[in-house]
């Protein structure tokens, strides 16, 4: 229990300063930075916490984005300033960068190769996918609140 | 209302849309804000259609409409105009802004970025905090952050000069993967495959890819799909630079 609390509080810290890091190249105005930082610890240390109960990632990835969907609708309408702002540097940690990594890096080394090996087009397989299906999980999450909610009306 | 009033207002309108196009707003909040300001300075209505580099504006009073189309040149990022032109859309609508209180705001507006000094180390502990989650031990992080340190300034060196962002892409990647290969060469570290995956993360299309789709699935067909062929570019460019820079280390083949 103390050992998955230490864990969140790490995941909590470490995904914070990215989401700051990429806000900035962003150039989101410096009052909003800190609600960045803490959208982005939240929604990935939900995911690590149901990550850690076993759940698959697409569905972990889904919960997380829908959290940061809602909380980034309050942090606009109490600044009034667009939600994606705050919403994309939140979830940049999350984004599935090693898998993508990794099915380019596997493609390329099958076409360097001049025949094909199961064990390569397996990972270009399997890491394309899942690529694909977190990055779709992670913007239909994002959507959540104004595909149900705001669906006549603004925002803000 | 006269003519001359209904161009100024739609000329106003229209510059609104394509500064929004223009440093990265969503096709949505695009449509939203430009016809709840055109409503808002007296228009009946505003149509809109946008694509990928231009926007066609129709504006309509009295039976009588107006069409402009402008040209969109992507000038990168910058949620600071965004958030700007979200308040004077928000503070028009209240009635405290008029037609020419929104033009000079407007024209006021300059594009800002954080300097250097402040961004360089900030993504270079970006990419070190990726290293670390992904379970990179000490050495690996130290490698990752020099790694996308470098990278980083050369990347924002190579925009300065306005080269083509697919060329700047692979050159930055070429040079953060040429210093991250260091956990290799030099055995530093028990993990030396994570600082290459983690320190070429900064240059992952985050806001093209999250636009792209939530442009799809709210109805933006079009320009949700060249958003995402330009991510895709993008990514092939730096995997090209990762390529080249792998192959001179001699990491496979």
């Amino acid at each position: 229990m103390m050992e998955l609390l230490l864990k969140l509080l790490n995941d909590a810290a470490f995904s914070a300063v990215p989401a700051v890091g990429f806000a900035m190249v962003f150039n989101v105005p410096k009052r909003f930075l800190p609600y960045c930082a803490l959208a982005g610890a939240l929604g990935h240390s939900l995911r690590t916490l149901l990550l850690h109960f076993g759940m698959p990632i697409e569905w972990c990835t889904f919960a997380a984005a829908a959290l940061v969907g809602v909380l980034t609708i309050g942090f606009a309408k109490k600044h009034l300033a667009p939600p994606l702002m705050y919403a994309v540097a939140a979830i940049i940690p999350m984004i599935p960068g090693t898998y993508a990594y990794n099915t380019v890096i596997a493609l390329v080394q099958l076409s360097a190769q001049s025949e094909v090996s199961p064990e390569l087009t397996a990972e270009v397989i399997s890491n394309g996918l899942k690529t694909i299906f977190i990055l779709g999980a992670l913007s239909v999450g994002l959507a959540m609140p104004s595909l149900l909610y705001f669906r006549t009306r603004p925002v803000i | 209302m006269y003519a001359d009033t209904q161009n100024d207002i739609t000329r106003q309108v229209v510059r609104v849309a394509q500064l929004l196009l223009a440093y990265g707003a969503e096709s949505d909040l695009v449509e939203e804000i430009s016809q709840r300001l055109g409503q808002a300075l007296g228009l009946a209505s505003v149509e809109i259609s946008i694509s990928s580099n231009s926007l066609v504006l129709t504006s309509l009073v009295h039976g009588r409409c107006i069409t402009t189309t402008r040209r969109i040149r992507e000038h990168g990022i910058n949620m600071t105009i965004i958030c700007e032109l979200q308040r004077i859309c928000l503070l028009t609508e209240k009635g405290i802004y008029g037609l020419n209180e929104v033009r000079k705001r407007v024209s006021r507006i300059q594009p800002k970025s954080y300097p250097r000094r402040y961004l360089v180390p900030m993504i270079g502990l970006s990419c070190g905090s990726f290293c670390h989650l992904f379970g990179g031990d000490t050495m690996a992080v130290l490698i990752t952050i020099l790694a996308a340190s470098v990278g980083m300034s050369v990347r924002l060196a190579i925009a300065k000069h306005h080269f083509n962002l697919l060329v700047n892409f692979a050159v930055t990647a070429f040079i953060t993967t040429l210093v991250a290969q260091m956990g290799y060469h030099l055995q530093l570290t028990d993990t030396p495959k994570l600082p290459m995956a983690a320190s070429v993360l900064m240059l992952v299309p985050g806001f093209p890819m999250i636009n792209a789709i939530s442009d799809m699935v709210k109805g933006h067909l079009n320009v949700g799909i060249s958003r995402w062929g330009h991510a895709t570019l993008l990514t092939v460019s730096s995997v090209i630079g990762i390529t080249i820079a792998m192959q001179l280390g001699g990491l496979f083949l």
